[in-house]
């Protein structure tokens, strides 16, 4: 009950999360980082706002995907780090499958039209 | 796993939202920093300070929502609105103070009425007993037939000898044993007391489930004959105070009936017998053997345990089967007769007297109906307060609040509003409780001869956890009950007549329909308080029928108390000690006469027998008629106000030896001696030695209720205590003044004459009359209350309907009065709508009224449920105060200026 309509389409909201999953088996990151992470390999094409994030973190932590600790950076600076679950890694796997699935779906699609 | 982490981060965040907000501002923080060093780090120095801290804030997006969403995301949201709902709500309650105080009040009054009468029907007739597994337990009893005196009873105590035909018979019970109760006097440390006694079978322990916190149950071999070992069980109590708990009080002795009893046991803390004020248990077999294998002399209650397998039903029908024998075994001595049988019911069931389970489960339907009033008259002013908050609500939904959101706001304010009630209400409870419980259950119920299980008192009535929870739940269920309907009223979207005609809503369609449904209320509320009304005016008129009784005696201004005789003095000896005893206390200053007799009027348990009549032809075996037998002192009706109609009272003449002679009363010479002289007639009495001698009747005295205010007067016989001599003695004394100031000369002049002997039960007669009917008075008073409650309500609603529908009126009332219409005719206007919406609710109550009233009659005495001049009374009370409640609005709408309305428009 009186939540807002999502900021981003429900599209985007899924393919948030699975990359932050996507980057987070990397190793453990903080917020800015995965953020800088998501940017750099995408060559900014999928560059959303980067507040966007920290409500996904939480969905994400939420579903028990992801949890997180406050560590120190090596620079000695305080700092949220997040880190996958095995359930989130098993989670990204279906993911990234049903992705796959949908852009095969779409790229034959527009083939032969 | 994903459950165990997302569990524990939901709680985390749920227990520690402070470290939550914490987290998320250092971490937002955090990322700008690091966000503005990279800015200033790819700017190569050109993009520095503010400069960067911006850029960072653009590639963020808007830092305040994105907070916002996280938290909304992580749950912290609901609250967030709560907190926001909650102050707002408060705020503007305290805007409309006087609003505020007469809802809070109204619900105060409905809830804890509702709340203090639970407490009650929750310890009386809800609470399981005291007893482990009390489903199993079953009261067991004797059956009789009917016969001349008396109706068929299904409830009669036991004699020994044949509770062991029944015991040694039956199969259905695990453990099964005898129980009575008395008042002794104990003497320990020669300190003597009165204390309640039980009587009590080996197995009577086992058979509860309660076994002693020190020492022993009594033994098999002091449960096998009469005369047996004389050892006695205490209470936590009696032994806390009379031993200080000192654990060596086991085998030492304590007094009763004059002879040395040893401690063997001591009983668990709480626990005080069936009779619920038992402060010490002796065998049963402790009596004489004489007494106890008496077949004929009933005095003992049973109680048994059910076996594992049996349900209440066999174990019923086992016990009427094996009944047949119970009575065969010991025909009636002078009938011969063996039609006497034993039947079982739950012992849940003998609980409460049906009487105050009745009065009890209609007086919790009667602080129901205040409720459901405080609630209608509730909406009421919320749906008044709606309709001036319209613009407001209207603006909120046209600029995109959802309806849910609104009305979940406005349910946000009502139970806010029920919740202060609920907890103002507690303080109402908490006083009605202490009240309830302080009604005397010996002296309330006893006294009406109430049949009821002493461990379930109304001392065991408290706001307990159950009571409280009771509490919290009528209050959520109050808040959404008057809530929801203003709400969704309020919130139903039709905005643009609301936006456009603000200014003059009474024009719109809405504010007919506000106003009907408001109209609805009040009738409803005036309908609910009919049939309240109707309810406490039958008890009041049969409590005034019931005071108005003459109970054949005068109360006022005699002091009562017992006493027993010295154990030395026996029969020959007697009548000296009552002589000397009767004039000590005559030569009391103050009093003016005074007399004992065995049994105070409107009591019940005194005895009755048979009479025979030997002027006439011998009666067949059985089919003597029955007659009330009273021990009394020649003074007695002097003391007591009793007229002697015919013949003479007893004096000092009647001695033990001399021609035996006795009083009848009234009702006894008008049934036996129909239109004859009763004087002089010969009789025999079946009890005090009367049967065996013929007695002559010497006078004829007026009828005394010794049972109840309400049941006529029986035919009873009065015996002197001169030829009959007794140990027990209930004095009587007459005073010229205030009957108390004389106790203690009274107990001064017993203590010089008899050392040692307690003197108890001191107490005005008047009290001992008003109690006999203190329950009825004190559950009629409840219900006038309540209908004083539901009247004014209802009164209060109607008012408010009334005013606001003439506040809304005012320029309609004005243009009327400018087209030439008189202040006469606006105030019948407006009274007429206010008598109509009285009159529709008055016809549906009456309705109801007469439906309900209907399971009041076992409460109610020589009235009718549906008492035509109690009813007619109510409707004109209810009429008087519907015209009351419109009548003040009608004369404000008749003082309209119609030049200053018709500008203000």
């Amino acid at each position: 009950m009186g939540r807002a309509a999502p900021r981003k389409s429900e599209l985007l909201k899924g393919t948030l999360d699975m990359l932050i999953l996507k980057t987070l088996t990397v190793q453990p990151m903080h917020g800015y980082a995965i953020a800088q992470h998501i940017e750099r390999l995408s060559k900014d094409v999928l560059a959303v706002e980067q507040g966007s994030l920290y409500p996904a973190l939480e969905r994400l932590q939420k579903k028990g995907w992801v949890t997180s600790r406050w560590g120190e950076t090596p620079t000695g600076r305080r700092a949220r780090y997040y880190t996958i679950t095995a359930s989130g890694r098993r989670n990204l796997g279906q993911e990234i499958s049903s992705f796959e699935r949908v852009l095969l779906a779409i790229h034959g699609v527009m083939r032969r039209a | 796993m994903s459950l165990l982490h997302s569990l524990r981060h939901r709680l985390r965040v749920l227990f520690r939202p402070g470290e939550f907000q914490r987290s998320l501002e250092e971490e937002t923080r955090f990322h700008l920093e690091l966000e503005a060093m990279q800015q200033e780090h790819a700017g190569a120095g050109a993009v520095t300070g503010a400069a960067a801290r911006d850029a960072a804030r653009r590639r963020f997006g808007n830092v305040t929502s994105y907070k916002e969403e996280t938290r909304r995301m992580s749950g912290l949201g609901f609250f967030d609105l709560l907190r926001q709902d909650l102050r707002f709500a408060l705020k503007s309650f305290l805007r409309t103070p006087g609003f505020t105080a007469v809802a809070v009040l109204t619900l105060a009054i409905g809830i804890g009425a509702n709340t203090a009468i639970f407490s009650a029907v929750n310890a009386l007739l809800l609470r399981p007993l005291p007893f482990p597994e009390p489903d199993r337990l079953m009261k067991v009893s004797l059956t009789s037939p009917a016969d001349a005196r008396q109706p068929a009873q299904t409830d009669r105590v036991w004699s020994y000898p044949k509770f062991v035909v029944f015991r040694d018979g039956q199969t259905v019970f695990e453990e099964i044993a005898l129980w009575s109760e008395f008042q002794g006097t104990i003497t320990i440390g020669g300190e003597a007391e009165r204390a309640g006694v039980e009587y009590a079978g080996a197995r009577y322990l086992p058979a509860l489930g309660v076994r002693p916190a020190q020492g022993r149950n009594f033994l098999p071999e002091e449960d096998r004959h009469g005369s047996g070992p004389k050892v006695v069980i205490l209470s936590d109590a009696l032994w806390k105070r009379r031993f200080n708990a000192d654990p060596a009080a086991l085998g030492r002795t304590l007094t009763l009936f004059g002879q040395p009893y040893t401690i063997v046991g001591v009983l668990p803390p709480g626990f005080s017998g069936l009779s619920g004020r038992a402060e010490l248990l002796i065998p049963i077999m402790s009596q004489p053997a004489e007494q106890i294998n008496q077949a004929w002399s009933h005095s003992y209650y049973a109680i048994a345990r059910l076996k594992p397998n049996v349900t209440p039903a066999q174990a019923i029908e086992g016990s009427q089967t094996l009944g047949i024998r119970v009575g065969a075994a010991y025909p009636h001595p002078e009938f011969g007769t063996s039609d006497w049988g034993v039947t079982a019911r739950p012992l849940d069931a003998t609980r409460v007297d049906p009487v105050v389970r009745r009065s009890l489960l209609v007086l919790l339907g009667a602080v129901g109906l205040v409720l459901l009033i405080a609630c209608a008259n509730v909406a009421n002013l919320f749906l008044v307060r709606a309709s001036g908050r319209r613009r407001e609500i209207a603006v909120r939904l046209a600029v995109g609040a959802g309806r849910g959101r609104l009305v979940r706001q406005l349910l946000t304010e009502s139970l806010l509003l029920s919740v202060a009630g609920g907890a103002a209400s507690l303080l109402l409870a908490w006083w009605g409780v202490e009240i309830l419980s302080a009604i005397n259950p010996v002296n309330a119920l006893r006294a009406q001869r109430l049949d009821s299980l002493g461990a379930v008192s109304f001392s065991s009535i408290r706001l307990d956890g159950t009571a409280l929870g009771f509490a919290a739940l009528i209050t959520l269920a109050t808040g959404l009950l008057f809530g929801l309907i203003p709400a969704l009223k309020a919130t139903r979207p039709s905005l643009t007549s609301e936006l456009k005609e603000g200014t003059a809503p009474e024009r719109s369609g809405k504010t007919l329909r506000g106003l009907s449904s408001r109209n609805v209320l009040a009738a409803g509320e005036i309908g609910l308080a009919l049939v309240l009304l109707a309810g406490s005016g039958l008890m009041l008129k049969s409590l005034a029928k019931l005071l108005g009784i003459n109970p054949g005696f005068q109360a006022e201004q005699v002091l009562t108390l017992r006493l027993n005789a010295p154990s030395g003095y026996g029969r020959d000896s007697l009548p000296a000690f009552y002589d000397v005893l009767l004039e000590r206390l005559r030569a009391i200053p103050g009093v003016t006469a005074a007399a004992f007799s065995d049994c105070p009027p409107l009591n019940g348990g005194c005895n009755g027998t048979a009479i025979d009549l030997r002027d006439r032809p011998a009666a067949g075996p059985g089919s003597n008629p029955d007659i009330g037998v009273h021990w009394i002192t020649p003074e007695w009706n002097r003391v007591l106000g009793v007229p002697l109609i015919r013949g003479r009272m007893f004096d000092a003449s009647d001695r033990l030896g001399g021609q035996k002679v006795v009083l009848v009363s009234e009702s006894a010479a008008e049934k036996f001696w129909p239109g004859q002289d009763p004087l002089g007639r010969p009789v025999g009495i079946g009890q005090g030695g009367f049967w065996e001698d013929t007695a002559q009747v010497v006078g004829v005295v007026g009828d005394v209720r010794f049972a109840t205010v309400d049941a006529p007067p029986v035919p009873e016989a009065y015996i002197s205590y001169y030829q009959s001599p007794r140990g027990g003695m209930l004095v009587f004394l007459r005073t010229s003044g205030d009957p108390l100031a004389v106790a203690s000369p009274a107990r001064q002049v017993i203590r010089e004459l008899a050392p040692g002997i307690p003197v108890y039960d001191i107490r005005t007669l008047a009290s001992r009359a008003g109690d006999a009917m203190s329950y009825a008075r004190f559950s009629t008073i409840l219900l006038a209350l309540f209908g004083i409650v539901a009247l004014a309500l209802a009164t209060l609603g109607t008012y408010g309907v009334i005013s606001f529908g003439v506040a809304q009126r005012t320029r309609e009332i004005g243009i009327r009065v400018a087209l030439g219409a008189r202040r006469g005719d606006v105030v019948r206007l407006i009274v007429g709508q206010g008598l109509r919406i009285a009159a529709a609710g008055a016809a549906v109550g009456l309705v109801a009224a007469l439906a309900a009233t209907r399971v009041m009659r076992s409460l109610l005495y020589d009235v009718a449920p549906s008492d035509p001049v109690t009813f007619a009374a109510i409707v004109a009370l209810l009429g008087a105060a519907a015209l009351l409640a419109s009548w003040i609005p009608a004369r404000r709408a008749a003082r309209v200026d119609p030049v200053e309305t018709l500008r203000e428009g």
